[in-house]
């Protein structure tokens, strides 16, 4: 096998093993990009309820007459109050800010964003541990795909010809974008 | 090949279930044995600045953009302390509020300027998503948080 032979197989190869981890970083990258404009592993939502103020004073009667006034019967995963005016109540899937003397509550919502939460938590490597490994192969299994990717054709098409311009451009990119990131 | 579908949902079944009823680790492993009360740091805070100690409470705040730090109740009422981390080290879900949390680092005493204040509120207005009233800020403030990177949280679902 000659040389040209092995780094076509090697590119290749990779290029199938690559093909799921390469649609999850991009995938993600796209929605992490953008994080100043939505959060991009849940969907947040923010509603206004109204409720009669709570007369209780006792911390656990709070609890109950404000859950009885909202009409729930799930038990809470906790109860805080941040002041004396406030009583936060978490459930799992939302948490009720309620203003004691007037009765108005906010229920905010996290749910993770399917699919898109699971992406962005291997992108960021959130998991850690065996996680850091399968990452790391994977950016090393790019570093070979581009090397490989360069010597795949040989001619016109390959690197001594028009492969070396669009090189050229992939190389340029960056390095002139930081120029004029840190003269601007 | 449904047996093996089968077999697959059914493991993956009884993995959820394992980690819905665990203690999710965070970070590093916990080293201290004992848990010093958080109302015990507001007590005397100069006394445990910059000293390592692990506590416990349920998580009532999560930053939204990073996932980044964890505010947890006090064992007295209207008391939390934030527990820091270094960004990316450790993202916190932010479906843990509500579930108990058991934090170790360093506690962090530090007096906030009037500017400092202003700006951290800005940057929480960011991160929370919620306004900021700089008329809230009357003068210096003493604020205390544990800086760490081994957390544990109690029937984290892991989402």
């Amino acid at each position: 096998m000659n040389w040209r032979r092995l780094n076509n197989v090697l590119h290749r190869d990779i290029g199938y093993l690559a093909v799921g981890l390469s649609i999850v970083y991009g995938v993600s990258g796209v929605a992490v990009n953008h994080k100043a404009d939505w959060n991009p592993s849940y969907r947040m939502t923010k509603t206004a309820r109204q409720i009669e103020p709570i007369e209780a004073s006792d911390r656990e009667a709070i609890i109950r007459e404000a859950l009885e006034k909202l009409g729930i019967d799930e038990a809470p995963r906790n109860a805080f109050r941040p002041n004396p005016e406030t009583l936060q109540i978490f459930f799992r899937q939302a948490t009720y800010s309620i203003d004691l003397p007037s009765g108005a509550v906010v229920i905010e919502g996290a749910r993770p964003r399917p699919v898109l939460f699971e992406f962005n938590q291997l992108h960021l490597n959130t998991p850690k541990r065996l996680w850091t490994v399968v990452a790391d192969a994977y950016a090393i299994a790019l570093i070979v795909l581009a090397v490989t990717g360069m010597f795949v054709l040989k001619g016109r098409t390959g690197i001594t010809g028009r492969g070396a311009w669009l090189t050229a451009i992939g190389v340029l990119l960056p390095g002139l974008y930081w120029v004029y990131y840190l003269w601007r | 090949m449904r047996r093996t579908v089968t077999t697959a949902v059914v493991m993956l079944a009884c993995a959820s279930v394992v980690l819905a009823a665990g203690v999710k680790k965070y970070g590093k492993d916990l080293t201290l044995k004992e848990t010093t009360k958080i109302s015990a740091i507001y007590a005397a805070p100069d006394s445990f600045n910059g000293k390592r100690v692990k506590v416990q409470g349920p998580i009532v705040q999560v930053c939204e953009m990073k996932g980044c730090w964890i505010a947890l109740a006090s064992d007295q009422e209207f008391q939390t302390i934030r527990f820091k981390v270094e960004d990316g080290v450790i993202v916190f879900p932010m479906t843990a509020k509500g579930l108990t949390a058991t934090v170790e680092g360093v506690v962090s005493v530090e007096t906030e300027s009037v500017e400092q204040q202003l700006e951290h509120g800005k940057k929480m207005e960011k991160e929370m998503n919620k306004p900021f009233d700089p008329k809230t800020v009357k003068g210096p403030k003493t604020v205390i948080m544990i800086k760490g990177e081994a957390a544990e949280i109690q029937d984290a679902a892991g989402r």
